[in-house]
């Protein structure tokens, strides 16, 4: 049957239930104008749904039956017995058609033509004759009516509406006179008709919360008792009660999803009071709001409905509060006047995920910045090494306060802390995505249930324990052979996953807990294994890694409090008893983040790594590494690298006093990294080989040793000639070469050599970076390809440059400085007068969609990686001969 | 809690009043202790600890007791006396304290002892510190003493957190 009709025969039923007891009411009252309003009401409804949905008979006998209903709420119409009863014949009418409705979903054949003269004449005061008909007829279509009409009947008579109800149904089962046998027809199955008709009514049955909370935690036992049967026969192989344990596996499984249904409410429910806010609202301050909700029926437990109302209306009031502008700005800004709030529900893999979107104008980052200072929430140095996302994660920091973030310009930090607390309480997980001027987007991740919560099991020196499934994104195996290596950076274990350095915490270190045999070596004290199990968790925005020593499946647990002794260890959430009776503690991923935050700020782990890669000082680059001379390490930037090659030593020659090597059809000079070339009989000899504009160059070394892409922080200031500085690659302090100088020792032309010939000679550049170790990386790079370059190492000193009157053809600026950042450095570029018009490259070591947006939005023409040597040149040309061509 | 146990409580420090009480015996590092038999909710032999990392190192860890999760409680770390190593010839003995089941960790069980209050001392004064913070008095038996430990007080947390 269809939803809607089905959802109306229940609705309506239940109505005519209420309007049955109400009309006796009122009979006995009949001057109260509130039980005839609600009586007129309730009609009212029934006659509007039906029109709705197409049922012209039941439409016509409900608006007739209105009419009385009406004159009798105006006062045009005294009230009587008879005019009761004929409205109970009309309810009674109404009845009978929706039984047949329910049985063929259509309505019958037939008219009320009858009923409907006899309402109207009720309507106008008169038609007696017909209306003293009415009990009888009303009686007979059904059993409750009769109880009713039991009443009428004294009434009409003596008035002792106490009589007991046996009397009724004797009048009831008298045959219906003749004239009204057309409309009813279905007289003798009546009561069959009525049984039917109740069956719909009670297809809903309104059940005591309490009783589903009970039935549920005798299930949530039920399966533990089951999971618990299951693990003692894994042990056996062969038992008589194999059989009827798997039946019970089945049942019970049944039993837990029927259960689980029964809480199971949609999710429309707790949305359903929002259109009304939102168009109040609306109204309240002036905008046009439009309120998107997909996925209504999504349906979650009641108890988790129950508890994310409220967070859900107060952050859809936000979006639409604080998130969205005023017509006047959104016009202002080149969007629709009206304002969108879309709400998403789905599930996604036992979860229900939430999303709260509008498309207004997001969070603005400095406005942040400005209060996370003023209330002291972190230093403008923590500010520095984070990323846009994570600085509004702030907005769910506790002390976000309320008040001032209202009244500045967007706050949108309304008791956010408290969505989150009360989120993260039933063990949900709230992020928040915002692109300034573009909207934001908060999505809640929510378990379909509290009672039972699917869980890791996962062993830690010789322990085990379980990790809710919720905040377990995926699981990695890393072993010393494998592409996935844990690898330490002085004691902090971080792995490579998919070119992002994820925190890794040891479980182990964590809880301070060893293997009690040594089974499980993990050789010295506080060393990382590099093999392991890695549990990838996601808490809010941030992920790391849990290292554990074995990882079982998945097993329903059923979360139990731990004794209050232990209620003050933040890593436990609960406990549980698990299948083979063993007890596990549950770990909190929370509590685990946490903790590992604080490790963070005194050991200097991972995390603190990773949050640090978009600063300016240290740059994820990738490094070539190879020993030359002594024994320390040396490094060149890989970008510069063209190839790696061997060169037999017989091979190399000696002209005008140099090493040259025959290469690809040209002499290819070598230069020694330590100033001499050991040239050994029948050997070879690692080179690096850099070249450009046709020319080679050959640096010998005395091996290579990898390439490690990492976050390095680069100090400078170093003296001796090739050298730019050194940082720490894989623990150890490496030199780091200055290409350009050995180029200049093979070529002294190189950097003018085609300072005449090439018409790009008088290309200015002007560099902004305020990373010197970058500055002395590109410089060169840009002068080999016969640039002229002005390095600037700020915003700020490139801006006076502008103001002293430097012209020059293309700007390349990184993103990421102190001070004044790419953006604003393009933005007031871009108002100046006089570099109005030099297009602008970005530089940057790390772009995500958000960075590119905006960069082209402040002015960008090209967005080039650091490392990206090939792609930035090509972006610089290009952009300069369109120029050309413009000009 | 049972009326015995109460009375103990207060009437601990005055010596008992009552006649005659019942305690369940049991043994640790060859000292014989005794708690009011009617604080005891079960007796169990050696079983399956789950230890909890990060506890309290008096926590030995968590059980399973029919479908109820105990804290096993080591009564030796408490009273201040050599740890072992291991529980898993433990005997414990199931008591509650406000609303959890905790499970003392003893190294064997005996029998349960109907004392008269005759027999009844308080802690001599020069008794080891850990033993006479828990122990409300002593009872004189035949062979040998026993001490009766306050499961309350063992069990109670707030003092030993502020310590």
């Amino acid at each position: 049957m269809d939803d809607l009709l089905s959802e109306f025969l229940t609705e309506t039923n239940e109505s005519l239930e209420v309007l049955d007891q109400e009309l006796i009411k009122l009979e006995q009252n009949p001057d109260d104008p509130e039980l005839l309003g609600n009586i007129f009401r309730l009609m009212h409804t029934i006659k509007g749904t039906c029109g709705f949905l197409g049922l012209p008979r039941l439409e016509s006998v409900a608006h007739a039956g209105e009419n009385v209903l009406g004159k009798l709420r105006e006062g045009e119409l005294e009230m009587s017995a008879e005019t009761v009863s004929i409205i109970l014949e009309a309810l009674d009418k109404i009845r009978e058609i929706l039984s047949v409705l329910e049985a063929t979903e259509a309505e019958p054949e037939g008219e009320d033509s009858d009923l409907i003269a006899r309402l109207n004449a009720a309507a106008e005061g008169g038609g007696a004759a017909a209306v003293e008909e009415a009990p009888a007829e009303a009686d007979s279509a059904e059993e409750e009516v009769a109880a009713e009409s039991e009443e009428e009947a004294p009434a009409e008579a003596e008035a002792t509406p106490e009589l007991p109800a046996e009397v009724a149904p004797v009048a009831a089962s008298s045959p219906p006179p003749a004239p009204r046998a057309p409309s009813e027809k279905p007289q003798t199955a009546a009561s069959e008709e009525a049984h039917r008709e109740s069956a719909v009514a009670n297809q809903s049955l309104r059940v005591n919360v309490e009783v589903l909370e009970n039935l549920m935690t005798m299930v949530s036992e039920l399966v533990l008792t089951r999971n618990q049967l299951l693990q003692i026969l894994r042990t056996k192989k062969e038992s008589d009660f194999a059989g009827p344990l798997q039946q019970l596996n089945h049942v019970v499984s049944e039993l837990q999803d029927g259960v689980m249904q029964t809480r199971m409410q949609p999710i429309g429910n707790a949305w359903s009071k929002l259109p009304r806010i939102i168009r109040d609202l609306a109204l309240e301050l002036d905008k046009k709001i439009e309120l998107v909700m997909k996925g209504a029926d999504t349906e979650l437990d009641r108890q988790v409905l129950e508890l994310i109302k409220d967070p859900l209306t107060h952050m859809v009031r936000n979006s639409a509060d604080h998130g969205l502008e005023t017509p006047q700005d959104r016009v202002a800004n080149g969007k629709a006047e009206t304002g969108t709030v879309t709400l998403n529900a789905y599930h996604e893999g036992g979860h229900i995920i939430i999303e709260i979107a509008d498309d207004g104008r997001g969070i603005p980052i400095e406005k942040v910045k400005e209060k996370v200072l003023a209330n002291g929430l972190a230093s403008e140095a923590e500010l520095e090494t984070m990323t846009d996302q994570q600085i509004q994660q702030f907005i769910f920091k506790a002390g976000f306060s309320t008040a001032a973030a209202v009244t500045s310009v967007s706050g949108r930090g309304v008791g956010m802390d408290v969505v989150r607390t009360n989120i993260e309480k039933i063990g949900g997980t709230i992020e928040l995505n915002s692109t300034e001027g573009k909207g934001s987007t908060f999505t809640i991740k929510i378990p379909l249930t509290l009672a039972i919560v699917s869980a890791l099991i996962v062993e830690c020196a010789g322990e085990r324990f379980a990790i809710p499934q919720l905040s377990v994104v995926e699981l990695v195996r890393a072993s010393a052979n494998s592409e996935h290596t844990i690898e330490t950076i002085k004691d902090t274990p971080v792995l490579r996953l998919r070119s992002r350095l994820l925190p890794l915490v040891s479980l182990q270190d964590l809880l301070g807990i060893r293997a009690p045999d040594g089974e499980e070596t993990e050789g010295d004290q506080g060393k990382i294994d590099s093999h392991g199990f890695i549990v990838v968790a996601q808490v809010g925005t941030y992920t790391f890694g849990i290292i554990v020593d074995r990882v079982f499946d998945t097993e329903e647990i059923v979360v139990k409090p731990v004794a209050p002794i232990l209620r003050n260890i933040s890593l436990y959430s609960g406990n549980t008893i698990l299948g083979d009776g063993s007890v596990v503690m549950i770990l909190d991923p929370n509590g685990i983040a946490a903790a590992t935050g604080e490790i963070s700020v005194t050991e200097n782990s991972g995390q603190d790594v990773g949050e640090r890669a978009g600063r300016g000082g240290s740059e994820r680059i990738a490094m070539l590494l190879f020993h030359a001379g002594d024994d320390s390490p040396k490094a060149v930037p890989l970008a510069l690298v063209a190839r790696l090659e061997e060169v037999d030593c017989d091979d190399i020659e000696i002209t005008n006093g140099r090493h040259v090597v025959q290469y690809r059809g040209q002499l290819m000079p070598l230069v020694g990294s330590t100033g001499e070339i050991h040239v050994k009989e029948g050997g070879k000899l690692p080179v690096l080989v850099f070249s450009d504009k046709g020319r080679n160059m050959g640096l010998v070394v005395d091996d290579i040793v990898d390439i490690v892409e990492d976050n390095m922080a680069v100090e400078l200031a170093d003296s001796r000639p090739g050298f730019i500085g050194s940082a720490v690659i894989g623990g150890k302090a490496t030199d780091i070469i200055d290409a350009a100088y050995y180029l200049r020792q093979a070529f002294p032309d190189w950097f003018n050599m085609d300072s005449n010939d090439s018409p790009l000679q008088r290309q200015k550049i002007l560099l902004v970076d305020d990373s010197s170790f970058f500055r002395h990386l590109l410089a060169p790079l840009l002068q080999t390809a016969g640039y002229q370059v002005v390095a600037a190492e700020s915003a700020k000193e490139a801006l006076s440059l502008c103001d002293d009157g430097e012209v020059f053809d293309l700007i390349v600026s990184d993103i990421e400085m102190p001070e004044m950042d790419g953006f604003a450095f393009a933005e007031s570029v871009k108002q100046s007068s006089r570099w109005s018009q030099t297009p602008i490259l970005a530089l940057s070591s790390h772009h995500g969609p958000n960075e590119l947006a905006r960069g082209r939005e402040v002015g960008f023409i090209d967005y080039v990686a650091k490392d990206d040597r090939d792609g930035l040149l090509s972006s610089i040309e290009q952009t300069l001969t369109e120029l050309r061509g413009a000009a | 809690m049972t009326s015995q146990q109460q009375t103990e409580q207060t009437g601990h420090g005055t010596g008992f009043a009552a006649d005659a009480a019942e305690f369940v015996t049991f043994v640790i590092e060859g000292q014989l202790f005794g708690i009011p038999v009617l604080g005891v909710q079960d007796v169990l032999a050696a079983h399956k600890i789950t230890r909890i990392a990060l506890a309290p190192s008096e926590i030995a860890g968590s059980l399973n007791l029919r479908g109820r999760i105990v804290t096993a409680f080591d009564v030796r770390r408490r009273l201040g006396l050599q740890p072992r190593d291991c529980y898993e010839d433990s005997m414990s003995i199931v008591v509650e304290h406000s609303g959890e089941l905790y499970s003392l960790l003893v190294d064997s069980v005996g029998e349960v002892l109907a004392l008269s209050a005759d027999d009844y001392e308080k802690n001599p004064p020069t008794l080891a510190a850990g033993i006479r913070e828990y122990s409300s008095g002593i009872y004189r038996l035949d062979q040998r003493l026993l001490v009766v430990l306050d499961v309350d007080r063992l069990l109670d947390y707030e003092p030993a957190l502020v310590a």
